[in-house]
């Protein structure tokens, strides 16, 4: 066998184009069935797929195992997930294969439905996101393939939240988000003091931008900071959640981003994945930046690629917002150079366990959760976790879960305490559902207490 | 009485059908230097001695247009693109003589950047002074609004004398810009030298009183009369193979799913009938290097037959994938397939002695006896044709789908029949249909089923409507029609109507009136255009088909 080179510059680039035209969240929602539509016929009219340089896949279904490694469905995957959703993340999956047989250089799921703010718990849709698709693909490189240290850039105008969440405790995933700042936009959180769990600090980088930065600005940010840090961290793997509403037509945010912008950022960063999140200037945006995010991942030419009102110049940065993007940044290179320190302190500080409680909306599906999150700081493995759930919707409950997190490199003794926790709660009359997720043997178990019947997976 | 002629690679294969039985048949060899000629002489051989007021139908296959392309024989033609915004048009590989002009149209059909007029005209004096005497203007989204093809066109044409011009919209009406320019440019290219041809064909069948019908056989297995095909040369090419199986819809109908093998000299054609629908290349054909938007069977030529090179390398006994010449039990100079068959019993062609002596040779060099070398080039020859046959499947199941329900109900399709067409399909045929779990059938008059395929192929027409209520417009590039849309709710079921209704339309322009009533559509979309809350128009696609079919005449169907 030919010794496998992945990061050669002559392979292809795999695409897979799901467009998911007979699904929508509803009819007139911006997660609706004509949102790929123009991107189709633009693609499709530039003949991207007929040339060299890039390979078409076909998706498959993601099984619900891909699934509960990153996620806790209540009640159950079925309930949560439509076929679509199956599609969309084994769209990610197909090219994870892709990527580690050799087949392709780098790879683009321009699929919908996307995922980013899809936590790790899972009680119903928020941000249009019910399921993470960014987030599956990982979990499934490290399970399916070993790779340990992955860094996700989340280059969508809103937070990417709920990849936050997933990974908040892994130190072995960096994630960085920029966006418009969170006191301006859905879901108003993704500020430079959300830098991860106690063993994790600094691996959780947030960069909020004011509203109307320019293709400059984010520029600014790839060069001085993202890029450097990805040089320092050494992942085996960069992925891109590659949202498009960052562009100055977006309806539903106010940056003043450009196609070329788009382009000129992927060509930089180099990602081996890019999976698509939002993104809903459906007409003035999307054909053009995809068309230009293809091309400069296939290593073509994109400087023809323009939207027609677009002219060079067309946006300037005030010195005011530099000033203040340089701020930020600033104090962000300050966390990043201090992580392990921060570590070291958070360490000391928090003894055996760590706990915080947080409340998550699901401005979709209009529920309430609450949640109590437990890790332990284990100076052996990265320790287990346990969250206690409980979702409102209206005024009455609508379930209540508990679940425990087994990390890869779980030790004997979380391995048996997460166990003990698991079994305990099966009796606890509290708790509609309990969920085992146990990444290290990649098993994933879920009870429910009422008719004391057992699902594995 | 229905006549059938197909110009195969060596030989040109004819019929007289009638009442579904083959009257007569004829072959003569091809002479690719006088096709005319040998299409002739196959015609006078079969029909010697036949009134030819009983002769109701002719259809040829022509291997003019693949010729003239392979060998690079086609008419410079300029390509004027209007590409607007998106690929830099070097990334299509386009070939030389491209041309760019200012301009653009977007995927809705609205100008997005006026056509630069004074521009055309200082191309068009360019590509005058250069000598360029055909011409064609193909503008990116130009099957959405074909304005700046027309205009640029009607500038070319005025200031450039005596000049061709082809325009991309008339040519295709699907998405894919490299494609429609790659096919226009095909089409401007080969169109004077087809005509010629056709016009020869005509004058030829006056001469001998023949004043039946005469079609041509296209890549998708349909036929178009041969004084509207002159418009669309491109579309007769790759016709051989398509014959070939429209002669095994002819001869075996059936709704099952099955292989068509046609395994000659050098080369084994392989195609699919999905439960009893030939399958197409999704896109279109591909020509040499040229992607085209030709709808076309989609075949896939193996390199190995019965005379291809046996040799051994090593412990290993390799076939094809060249030809060295015919087998040696033939008198030819290298041990082939051909040989082992004859070795084995399994053929009664050419000479035993030779044959065997043939696996005698290599037997001696890998210790075992000619009976198992010939065995084992069998074998060999065999395992190719499968692999290829499921590496087909495979490449049809993993086509790409946009839809949910096509990705989650794709049904998996197995081979129920192995159907063995041309020379040296009869003894191989039944070890590949074993070795895929199918049934082996070689139908009834199998040496010349491409000729019947010919003689009973019905025509076939394509039509593209697009809507798009919100601008108020519909479009039929192919036809270069335009017209008003007023229904903003129009519905998926109103717009297939009046698909129906310009179909019917094109299909009498087109001479084949009769088959309009076979018309399908193929492909349908439609989406809600909502702006903010709410919805402002609709977008709908209607694709309309007469698929390939077999004419009522041949009676067995």
């Amino acid at each position: 066998m030919a010794a496998k080179d992945t990061s050669n510059k002559t392979g292809k680039t795999g695409l897979i184009f799901f467009p998911a035209f007979d699904w929508a969240i509803s009819p007139t929602h911006p997660e609706r069935e004509e949102r790929l539509l123009y991107t189709r016929d633009q693609i499709f009219e530039e003949g991207l797929m007929d040339l060299p340089e890039i390979e078409e896949y076909k998706p498959r279904l993601a099984t619900p195992k891909d699934i509960s490694r990153v996620h806790f469905c209540v009640p159950n995957v079925e309930a949560q997930v439509t076929e679509a959703h199956l599609i969309a993340a084994g769209s990610v999956l197909t090219l994870a294969d892709a990527k580690e047989e050799g087949a392709i250089r780098n790879g683009f799921a321009l699929v919908r439905p996307p995922g980013h703010h899809s936590m790790m718990v899972v009680h119903g849709n928020r941000g249009f996101c019910n399921i993470n698709n960014m987030a599956i693909m990982v979990e499934y490189f490290r399970t399916r393939y070993g790779h340990k240290k992955i860094a996700i850039v989340d280059t969508d105008v809103h937070h990417g939240d709920g990849t936050q969440d997933i990974f908040w405790h892994d130190p072995d995933v960096l994630f960085i988000s920029f966006h418009q700042d969170g006191r301006t936009l859905y879901p108003g959180s993704g500020f430079p003091n959300e830098m991860g769990g106690p063993q994790a600090l600094g691996r959780t980088l947030n960069i909020p931008l004011p509203p109307g930065t320019t293709d400059e600005g984010i520029h600014y940010v790839l060069d001085n900071f993202i890029l450097p840090v990805l040089k320092d961290f050494k992942p085996d793997l960069v992925l891109n959640s590659a949202g498009q509403d960052n562009h100055y037509t977006d309806p539903l945010a106010n940056m003043r981003f450009s196609a070329n912008g788009y382009a000129r950022l992927n060509e930089k960063l180099a990602p081996d994945l890019c999976v698509l999140e939002g993104g809903y200037a459906i007409e003035t945006a999307l054909p053009y930046v995809n068309t230009g995010i293809i091309q400069a991942m296939a290593g073509l030419d994109y400087s023809h690629v323009r939207e027609p009102d677009y002219v060079p110049g067309k946006f300037v940065q005030s010195a005011e917002m530099k000033r203040d993007i340089e701020a930020t940044i600033g104090q962000l290179q300050e966390i990043w150079d201090n992580r392990d320190r921060l570590v070291e302190d958070a360490l000391a500080e928090h003894g055996q366990f760590y706990r915080r409680r947080k409340r998550i909306f699901y401005d979709t599906d209009m529920i309430n959760e609450g949640q109590e999150e437990t890790v332990r700081l284990c100076d052996r493995c990265h320790g287990y976790m346990t969250i206690a759930s409980q979702a409102q919707k209206g005024y009455g409950i609508l379930n209540s879960a508990f679940c425990v997190s087994l990390p890869r490199n779980a030790c004997t003794s979380c391995r048996e305490d997460a166990r003990e926790e698991f079994e305990e709660h099966k009796e606890d009359s509290k708790f509609n559902y309990v969920y085992l997720q146990d990444k290290q043997k990649d098993t994933y178990h879920s009870y429910e207490t009422r008719t004391r019947n057992q699902r594995d997976y | 009485m229905l006549i059938g002629i197909d110009v195969g690679g060596t030989t040109t294969d004819a019929v007289l059908v009638e009442g579904g039985r083959v009257f007569r048949s004829a072959y003569v060899p091809t002479d690719h230097d006088n096709l005319l000629g040998c299409l002739l002489s196959a015609l006078d051989k079969l029909t010697e001695g036949v009134s030819p007021y009983k002769i109701e139908r002719v259809v040829l296959s022509t291997t003019l247009i693949t010729n003239m392309i392979a060998e690079g024989k086609t008419d410079p033609v300029a390509l004027v693109l209007i590409p607007g915004p998106g690929a830099n048009p070097k990334d299509y590989h386009l070939g030389q003589d491209v041309f760019i002009l200012d301009g653009a149209i977007d995927y809705r059909g609205r100008e997005i950047q006026k056509l630069n007029e004074s521009q055309v005209k200082s191309t068009a004096l360019e590509l005058g002074n250069i000598g360029f005497k055909k011409i064609a203007v193909v503008g990116k989204f130009g099957q959405r609004n074909h304005v700046h093809e027309l205009k640029a066109g009607e500038i070319v044409a005025s200031v450039v004398p005596g000049v061709q011009v082809e325009l991309g919209h008339r040519v295709s009406g699907q998405l894919n810009f490299p494609r429609r320019a790659a096919t226009t440019r095909l089409t401007v290219a080969t169109k004077d030298r087809y005509r010629e041809f056709a016009d020869q064909i005509n004058a030829a069948l006056k001469n001998r009183k023949i004043s039946a019908p005469v079609f041509i056989l296209k890549a998708d297995g349909g036929t178009l009369p041969l004084d509207k095909s002159v418009n669309m040369p491109v579309e007769t090419i790759f016709s051989g193979p398509a014959a070939s199986i429209m002669g095994v819809m002819a001869l075996m109908p059936t709704t099952q799913t099955s292989v068509v093998v046609d395994i000659g000299g050098t080369t084994t054609d392989l195609a699919l009938i999905l439960s009893g629908k030939p399958l197409l290349s999704s896109k279109g054909a591909r020509v040499n290097s040229l992607l085209t938007h030709v709808r076309a069977f989609a075949v896939k030529s193996v390199a190995i037959g019965g005379d291809s090179a046996v040799s051994v390398n090593g412990d290993c006994i390799a076939v094809g994938p060249h030809r060295e010449g015919p087998a040696l039990c033939m008198g030819g100079p290298c041990p082939t397939p051909t040989d082992a068959l004859r070795v084995l019993g399994m053929s009664d062609i050419g000479d035993a002695a030779a044959a065997e002596k043939a696996m005698a040779d290599i037997a001696k060099r890998l210790c075992c006896t000619p009976k198992e070398v010939a065995q084992k080039v069998i074998d060999a020859v065999v395992d190719k044709i499968v692999s290829h046959v499921n590496e087909m499947f495979r490449e049809w199941e993993q086509e790409p789908a946009y839809r949910v329900w096509e990705i989650v109900k794709k049904e998996k399709l197995l081979a129920q029949n192995v159907v063995g067409v041309g020379g040296a399909a009869q003894p191989l045929v039944p070890l590949v249909a074993q070795m895929l779990g199918a049934k082996a059938v070689i139908p009834e008059y199998a040496p010349v089923a491409n000729a019947i395929g010919a003689a009973v192929a019905r025509p076939t027409l394509t039509l593209n409507l697009r809507i798009d209520t919100e601008r108020g417009e519909y479009i039929v590039a192919e036809e270069g029609l335009t017209g008003r849309a007023d229904r903003k709710n129009m519905n998926l079921e109103q717009a297939e109507q009046m698909a129906r209704k310009l179909m019917n339309e094109r299909a009498n322009k087109m001479g084949i009136g009769e088959y309009a009533n076979e018309a399908e559509v193929t492909y349908s979309e439609i989406f809600n255009m909502v702006r903010g809350w709410s919805t402002v128009g609709r977008l709908l696609d209607v694709r309309m088909e007469i698929p390939a079919g077999i004419i009522p005449a041949w009676g067995r169907c």
